[in-house]
This record gives C-alpha cells, sequence and structure tokens, in this order.
C-alpha cells in the first residue's frame, strides 16, 4: 500500500518536473517601455527557480533608492497556503495585505511547460474591510526563450496587466 | 524720476506709519498695511539660476530686495513663464488692481543696485566655488545690511560707493559643510533672530534657486543648508543644535537639501522641536507680501456647498472627492480648467502671516468648485507624530484660530515620517487621532495622507477620512481611472466614499476626462459634502496606525 502511494507521489512529482520547462529559471528584468505602467515602483526583476515541483518566483522591486526582495514559492504537484504573499501592488492605492491573512494558490505547467498558470485568493484590506482578490496570473515564454511575459489578472479589474521582461544574467541581476 | 518716485514711497511709508520691523517677533505685531497705492518697483527675473551665469546678479538683487523691504513693501521680483511657482505673476497683477500699488518696472540688476544702494551699507563677497558661502553671505548680508557679490559685481558695488564688509573667498576653500556652517554658527549665530532660521537648500549644486532669501535678510535669519539624515551624523547635530536654539513657536523658512537628505527626514527633525516649516526655498517675494495685510473691508470667506450643522443622507453610489495639497500657488490654480469639477486645495494658512494678498487673490479668484481646507498639520508644515506632547495643544490652538479666520472648517493631516515619498506608512496612531478630536471640536472633518493610508474614525459628526487613491501625474489617465475602478469594486457597500489626493502637476483638463471613465454609480462632490455625507453613513472601517507598521525611517529620537 506504501509503496503504491509513493509510486503514486513519484509520478506526480515526475509529470510535473515533466512539465517544467527548464529554459524559465534565471533573470529577467522589466521592460518599462512594452509593460504596463508600475505605480510606486521604478524597476522590477524577476528570478525564478525551479526546484521540484516548485517554483520561487523571487520580486527585486526599486522605488527611488528603496529596494525590496520578496519570493513567493508555489508547487505545481499541490496547493500551497503563504501567510506573506507579494503582489505586485499599484501601491498608490489603499489596498493592503490583509492583517492575518492567508493566501491560497495553485500553480500549474500549461503549454508544454512554456507558461505557468498561478491562480490565486489574496485576502487584502481596503477602506470598508477585509475582502478577497482573486489573481490569475500567466508566466509565458517567448519562443526564443529571451522573454517572458507576465499577465496579471484581477477579479476587481477588467484590464489585464501585463508586464514584459527580457532576460538578463546573473551578474546583471545583482 | 526714479529718484523722485522712491522719494514719494518713502513720504508714503511716513504717513502711513509704517516702522521698520527688527525682529520677526515685531513684524507679528501689526506694523503691516494695505499699502493702497503705494508705488513699487518690479524686475523680471530670467530663469538662468547657473552659479555660473545668472545667479550672482539674482543673488545681489534678492539680497537687496531683502533690506530694501524692510521699512516698506518696495521691491518686487518676477519669475520667468516656467519658474515653479506660478504666483508671482497673478499677484503682481492683483497688487495692481485690488491694491492699485504703482509699480515702476526697472530692467536690470545694476540699476536696482542704484535705486535701492541707500539701504546697504556695504558688500560681502561670496565664493562661487563653494557655493554654501552664499548661504553665509546671505547671514551675514542680514546682520551688517549688505549686498552679496561675486567677485565679478565688486566693480559695480564699488561704483555704487559702497565699502566691502566681508570677504569670503578663500576662507572656505576645501571644507565641508559642517564645518562652513560651524564657522557661520560660531560667529553669526548669537546675532541673528531666533524666532527663524533659514534652511536654504533645495538645489546646491551648478543650479541654485535662492529666491527666498529676501525674508531672511530682511529678518536677519541664520542661514544654513544642513543635512536631517543620520548619514551625516555632524551635520545633523549641528543642524539639531541650530533648531534648538530657535525660540519657541519659531518657524524654519526654506526647505531641506535635496542632494543629503528628504523633505520626510528634515520636516521630522524641525516638528522633533515644534517648528514649523514654511517653503520652499525658491518662493519669492515674502519681504514684499508680509507687509501687507488684506485690502480694507476683505473677509476671508470659502465656497461652502453645505451648512456646517447640515445633515446629509447618502444614497447607494460612489462618492468621489479630489484635494489638492500641494501648496497653493506652486501650480494648477491658473490652470484654465479650474472650476470644471469641484476641488478641494489645502491652503498655507501662515500665508495670513506671511502673504495675506496672495490668500485674498486665492479667495477672490476661486470658483463655486473650489472648497479651502486648512493644513498642513498645523499651522504650517508639520509631522504630528514627532510633535512634542506640551507643543501639540498650543499649536493647534493656533492653527484653529487661522481656521476661524480663513473660514476652513476641514483640516488635512499629513504624518509622512515613516512614509517613503508618497508611497508608504501616513498613517496616525490612536492617541494622536485622539488629539485632534480634542483640539479641533468645530470642524466637520478631517482629511489624513498624502499617499494612501487606512487612518479612518468617525467621532459625533466628525469623520477622519484618509486619501484612498494618490494621482501619479505621471501615470496615464487610463491606468488612473483603472486604479479608481478598481477601488470601486474591492469596496462594495454604497455608499462609498473614494478620497483622493491629486499632485498638484496633474491636468485638471485630463482629470476632467479621466472621471468619464469610471463605472458605477460614481458623483463627484465638494469635500465638504463627502464629508458630511461621509458622517452620515459609516461604511469604513475604523483604523489607525498599525504598531508593528512598516516606518520606512524611524525618525531621530530625543
Amino acid at each position: 500500500m506504501k509503496r503504491t502511494l509513493l509510486g503514486g507521489l513519484a509520478a506526480l512529482v515526475l509529470a510535473s518536473l515533466a512539465g517544467a520547462n527548464p529554459v524559465l529559471a534565471g533573470h529577467w528584468r522589466m521592460d518599462p517601455a512594452q509593460s504596463a505602467p508600475l505605480d510606486g515602483w521604478h524597476k522590477m526583476d524577476l528570478v525564478i527557480g525551479l526546484e521540484g515541483s516548485q517554483v520561487a518566483i523571487t520580486h527585486r522591486m526599486q522605488w527611488r533608492s528603496t529596494k525590496l526582495e520578496a519570493t513567493n514559492t508555489f508547487d505545481t504537484a499541490q496547493p500551497v497556503s503563504l501567510a506573506h504573499m507579494f503582489r505586485v501592488e499599484q501601491r498608490h492605492m489603499a489596498v493592503y495585505p490583509a492583517r492575518s491573512g492567508v493566501t491560497h494558490a495553485t500553480a500549474a505547467w500549461l503549454d508544454g511547460g512554456r507558461t505557468l498558470r498561478i491562480a490565486a485568493e489574496m485576502p487584502v484590506e481596503v477602506s470598508q474591510g477585509d475582502t478577497v482578490m482573486r489573481i490569475y496570473s500567466e508566466y509565458r515564454l517567448g519562443e526564443l526563450g529571451d522573454t517572458l511575459t507576465l499577465i496579471e489578472l484581477h477579479s476587481s479589474r477588467n484590464e489585464p496587466l501585463v508586464y514584459v521582461f527580457h532576460r538578463i544574467n546573473a551578474e546583471e541581476g545583482k | 524720476m526714479k529718484r523722485t518716485s522712491y522719494l514719494v514711497a518713502l513720504v508714503g511709508v511716513l504717513v502711513w506709519g509704517v516702522a521698520a520691523p527688527r525682529t520677526w517677533a515685531e513684524l507679528k505685531l501689526p506694523a503691516r498695511a494695505a499699502h493702497i497705492g503705494a508705488a513699487a518697483w518690479s524686475i523680471q527675473f530670467d530663469s538662468d539660476w547657473r552659479v555660473v551665469g545668472g545667479l550672482p546678479e539674482k543673488a545681489m538683487v534678492i539680497s537687496l530686495q531683502g533690506l530694501a523691504n524692510r521699512l516698506a513693501p518696495q521691491l518686487y521680483i518676477m519669475q520667468a513663464p516656467d519658474y515653479q511657482w506660478e504666483i508671482p505673476g497673478p499677484l503682481y497683477e492683483f497688487y495692481q488692481r485690488r491694491y492699485q500699488v504703482r509699480f515702476t518696472e526697472i530692467k536690470t540688476g545694476a540699476a536696482v543696485l542704484e535705486l535701492f544702494k541707500g539701504h546697504a551699507k556695504g558688500y560681502v563677497v561670496w565664493d562661487p566655488q563653494v557655493s554654501s558661502s552664499l548661504n553665509v553671505a546671505f547671514t551675514i548680508a542680514g546682520l551688517e545690511d549688505a549686498v552679496v557679490v561675486t567677485a565679478d559685481l565688486i566693480p559695480l558695488v564699488e561704483k555704487a560707493r559702497l565699502k566691502q564688509i566681508d570677504d569670503l573667498r578663500g576662507r572656505y576653500t576645501g571644507q565641508a559643510d559642517v564645518q562652513i556652517y560651524q564657522d557661520a554658527y560660531d560667529r553669526y549665530w548669537a546675532r541673528c533672530n531666533h524666532d527663524a532660521v533659514m534652511l536654504m537648500g533645495g538645489q546646491m549644486g551648478a543650479v541654485m534657486v535662492p529666491a527666498m532669501a529676501d525674508i531672511g535678510v530682511a529678518q536677519r535669519m541664520f542661514f544654513e543648508a544642513l543635512a536631517a539624515n543620520p548619514k551625516y551624523p555632524e551635520e545633523t547635530a549641528l543642524e539639531r543644535r541650530i533648531l534648538a536654539g530657535v525660540n519657541r513657536d519659531g518657524y524654519v523658512f526654506g526647505w531641506h537639501p535635496y542632494s543629503k537628505d528628504t523633505e520626510e527626514q528634515h520636516v521630522t527633525l524641525t516638528s522633533t522641536y515644534g517648528l514649523k516649516m514654511e517653503g520652499l526655498y525658491n518662493l519669492p517675494n515674502l519681504s514684499f507680501n508680509c507687509l501687507f495685510t488684506v485690502t480694507p473691508g476683505f473677509k476671508y470667506a470659502n465656497r461652502h456647498s453645505v451648512a456646517r450643522d447640515a445633515q446629509l443622507t447618502p444614497g447607494p453610489k460612489v462618492y468621489i472627492s479630489f484635494v489638492q495639497s500641494d501648496q497653493m500657488g506652486l501650480s494648477a490654480w491658473t490652470s484654465p480648467d479650474r472650476g470644471k469639477m469641484p476641488f478641494a486645495w489645502q491652503v498655507p494658512m501662515d500665508w495670513s502671516l506671511f502673504s495675506p494678498a496672495a490668500l485674498q487673490y486665492f479667495y477672490e479668484s476661486a470658483t463655486p468648485n473650489d472648497y479651502l481646507i486648512g493644513g498642513l498639520s498645523a499651522p504650517s508644515y508639520m509631522y504630528p507624530k514627532h510633535i512634542p506632547a506640551d507643543r501639540f495643544a498650543p499649536l493647534m490652538q493656533e492653527a484653529g484660530a487661522m481656521m476661524q479666520l480663513l473660514d476652513l472648517p476641514v483640516l488635512e493631516i499629513l504624518d509622512n515620517s515613516a512614509a517613503d515619498g508618497n508611497v508608504g506608512n501616513a498613517d496616525l496612531p490612536k492617541d494622536i487621532v485622539d488629539r485632534y478630536y480634542e483640539a479641533f471640536p468645530d470642524v466637520i472633518g478631517f482629511v489624513n495622507g498624502y499617499g494612501p493610508a487606512h487612518t479612518r474614525d468617525l467621532r459625533d459628526s466628525r469623520p477622519m477620512i484618509s486619501y484612498d487613491y494618490y494621482i501619479d501625474p505621471n501615470r496615464p489617465r487610463d491606468a488612473v481611472a483603472a486604479d479608481m475602478n478598481e477601488l470601486i469594486a474591492l469596496n462594495p457597500r454604497r455608499p462609498y466614499f473614494l478620497l483622493v489626493h491629486v499632485r498638484e502637476t496633474n491636468s485638471v483638463a485630463s482629470l476632467v476626462a479621466m472621471i468619464t471613465q469610471l463605472r458605477g454609480p460614481v458623483e463627484i462632490v465638494p469635500l465638504d459634502v463627502f464629508l458630511k455625507l461621509a458622517a452620515s453613513a459609516k461604511t469604513y472601517q475604523t483604523c489607525f496606525e498599525y504598531p508593528d507598521e512598516v516606518k520606512h525611517f524611524s525618525g531621530f529620537g530625543k
């Protein structure tokens, strides 16, 4: 029985790994000219790490001289609960992470591993109290592997936010 | 002809009985007058403020302006069309129209010197290689009745038979600012006016715009541009020593040095000493403006849309109100589109002391859609979380008196000490909110923040509402509309009260167009109506600064 379970789990992990495109891993820098305008941030880099079924997306943000680094780790094999999920927020809006709020998120590989889909339900605090923002994101790898497009749709916003990134090497990413 | 006019003006001064104010405290006394029909002179500046270009002559004229305007409002400086402040031109016209001031234009700095040299006892030479030496020269100018010049201008002042009082060339070569200002402090501080200090910061490089120096010279202030930044501990220590020496209820004129600290850091420090900040470093003509009262019979009257004691019942709508709080007179007021939508404007209340005519100009040119509110946090710009506890009530009493004089039933509060520019923590802890409610029983409400914040409350009929949105002037308008629509979606109860802060460089026309993209049962209302509606339906959560809320800058301690 145990062997069967372990076997099944291994198959699941292998299946999720099989979906991952290793080219997605690495450093990416947002191209402001091709992207939705950031609000309250000037720069955004992503560092994507793949390990097993886990996908770690590190955001390196800059506002004036302020730098912030935050990592969200998702799992394509199972849903995750994140106590402090980072969101590329429009910082001039009074929308804050809800205190004690936990974000539930699922992740999956699509399009033969070229697209990472993340669906998250994130509690946020607004003027009228706490509410949940559904955030649907796709990270789409370009055909040549040198561009990454993030499309983010909020349940509260009709217009998707589209950010285009170009690959940079680790040295440039420092 | 000019000399004749000058004599007429001097006689006029004697007839009006305007005494020469000797200290800031004296200036607070009723020595001002309406100066109806006064003769005065003006000069048009261009936009060249380069140290190696137009600055030296401008600095000379500004120092002379401070000296000439000690006796009476005599010299007014017009700025180029692209100048940061928009007020000099309209106010020039207003003085002529409402005060019947008869301006004679002077074409050159040399002509200004010739006309007003009698107010100077000599000159002091500053060193363009050491930009801080200009501030030291301004200090000396106030104390010794001197004009400030560079070496190139010495022949001009010598020709005017002015004698050299001091020469700073070489004195500060190679020295750091802290050494320069320490030396100046040791030499001059004791003799300076201690009711105010001139923080002549702003740009401090190849371009400097010390247009506010006139009031500093006129009032014999100590000029400096020290940092309030832990990164520069020696400078900050000297700055603290200077601020500690300013008299209770005193002012810090000017602005922080952009290259060495932030607005948030410096206002935090000035507030720590209970001092009021009056900016900016490039605000011209205060020595002229402060000698005027309003015209006879004028009374400040706001454009109210609702009675103070009214009770309004909101409908199932999204109520939006816009507030502009970046110092009236900087821009936007002269936009031809002003008045096309309801707007609240934060009045620099201490201009009732320093620029009554400018306030009168704003009040008389307000449209029914322009509602004026008090600010910022106090009689002038202060961060309440850092005001000493024993100074809070007296300062707010002073603010309350100004609000009464200026017919302002709403107070705007801003404490950006923990914020990161216009993002981050602009919230107030409950004890500060308690103090405001206690200090202002007669307001119809408070607004809070600069960037967004979540401090909200309602006590009796006085709501305190923070900005739910800040309109970055660089943000595309469709993105602004999308942001506001998202806020509307995230706050589904109706009524929803959406308070918006508008940076002064936003085009009013672009906002008029943007609001057509908003979705839902939206109604744009004047701020007094907004607050009255918010007092009747509390659909917002009471909230204060959380104890563990992120502080970008935690302050200087005691």
